[in-house]
């Protein structure tokens, strides 16, 4: 596979590396208010994803997968509501431990990302296209 | 590589035109007698090719350092675009030049 | 060996440039995975000097990467600015303003390969 298209192949693997991301963020922000159903359930646990890299033998590239989706083990912050249905006998809820300001933030990083690599994919198809040119016209 | 063009081409026009040059009055060389129009259309014809194989040089030189990273790209575009239009205007000269001796030589003397 | 022929020149340096791209490409699909070092070419003018035995010995059937990059080293770049608590070395305006770069070079390369191989032809036309 000549580099150029490998540059293509791990670019597209970035974008689908990055849409996963993005997934994750919205899930977050879509349960940020999500409380259990019963008297002193749990929420919803924040999700959190992480990449890792793998040289591809044809290509010669790094491409990036998702390696795992875990949960942030950190601790439910507890907002005192006595009138919703999880409330413990105290009144107190336990809310899922979304940060809303984070996820904004890890949003437009993953959106930043995701342009960068569609930059990538274009200029290589355009350098694809450069080379085949030089057969025109002549 | 590229100078190997110009030589190719134009030592027999040139052979050519100087052998039938009596004849020939293209070349606006204006009012002089016919064997210095003759001698100075052959020089003309002579200097014109040594200018287009240099700026064919000149243009291969800039374009080398071009690719190799540096030269002043509006400079490489200048070299190319002039090398382009001398070698247009030489082969011109050179079919010219080709079809007037043709057309001298099947004349009935 | 430096090649003299302009033709074979451009040719390499195409290579040289596709190699880079996709170089650039994995350090941008990379920038969020957390160990992951930047990588990058040697630079071209190592690359003419290097001799012809080492070129032959990189030949294509060799092992795979090697014939991926055309025998080019792709190594790992050193570090500038900050160190990432992830460890991850990927600057993305950099990697960017590289691939802005290959550009222009690629655009001046195909654009110098078109021009004398246009004026090739012209002669041998009638």
């Amino acid at each position: 596979m000549d580099a150029l298209t490998a540059a293509l192949k791990v670019a597209a693997s970035g974008l689908g590396a990055q849409s996963e991301r993005l997934r994750v963020v919205s899930e977050n922000l879509a349960n940020a208010q999500s409380t259990g159903n019963t008297p002193g359930a749990d929420p919803y646990r924040r999700k959190t994803i992480t990449f890792q890299s793998e040289l591809d033998r044809a290509s010669g590239g790094s491409l990036v997968e998702v390696s795992s989706i875990a949960h942030d083990p950190s601790d439910f912050p507890i907002e005192f509501q006595p009138g919703n249905e999880a409330a413990d006998e105290k009144g107190y809820v336990k809310m899922p431990n979304v940060n809303v300001l984070v996820e904004m933030a890890d949003m437009s990083e993953a959106n930043r990302s995701y342009e960068a690599n569609l930059q990538v994919i274009k200029q290589a198809r355009d350098l694809i296209s450069m080379t085949i040119d030089l057969m025109r016209n002549q | 590589m590229i100078g190997g063009i110009g030589a190719l081409q134009f030592k027999p026009a040139i052979d050519g035109a100087e052998a039938a040059s009596p004849g020939l009055l293209q070349g606006g060389v204006g009012t002089q007698e016919a064997e210095s129009v003759g001698s100075s259309f052959a020089d003309m014809l002579d200097k014109a090719a040594t200018k287009t194989v240099n700026t064919l040089q000149n243009a291969e030189q800039m374009s080398i350092q071009a690719l190799k990273g540096d030269a002043d790209t509006r400079q490489v575009a200048d070299a190319v675009m002039s090398a382009q239009q001398a070698l247009q205007t030489t082969i011109a000269i050179r079919d010219k030049v080709v079809s007037a001796y043709l057309e001298i030589s099947r004349m009935n003397i | 060996m430096e090649p003299v022929n302009l033709f074979d020149l451009a040719t390499r340096q195409s290579q040289w440039l596709a190699v880079r791209q996709s170089a650039i490409a994995s350090n941008i699909a990379n920038a969020n995975t957390p160990g992951y070092t930047a990588n990058d070419v040697e630079p071209f003018e190592k690359v003419l000097d290097r001799t012809a035995v080492t070129l032959a010995a990189t030949q294509a059937g060799h092992l795979g990467t090697e014939t991926a990059n055309a025998g080019f080293n792709v190594k790992p770049e050193e570090a500038t600015g900050s160190i990432m608590p992830s460890k991850n070395t990927v600057v993305l305006e950099d990697e960017l303003m590289k691939a802005g770069e290959v550009r222009r070079s690629f655009e001046l390369n195909t654009a110098i390969v078109k021009a004398f191989h246009s004026m090739m032809t012209m002669v041998v036309k009638s």
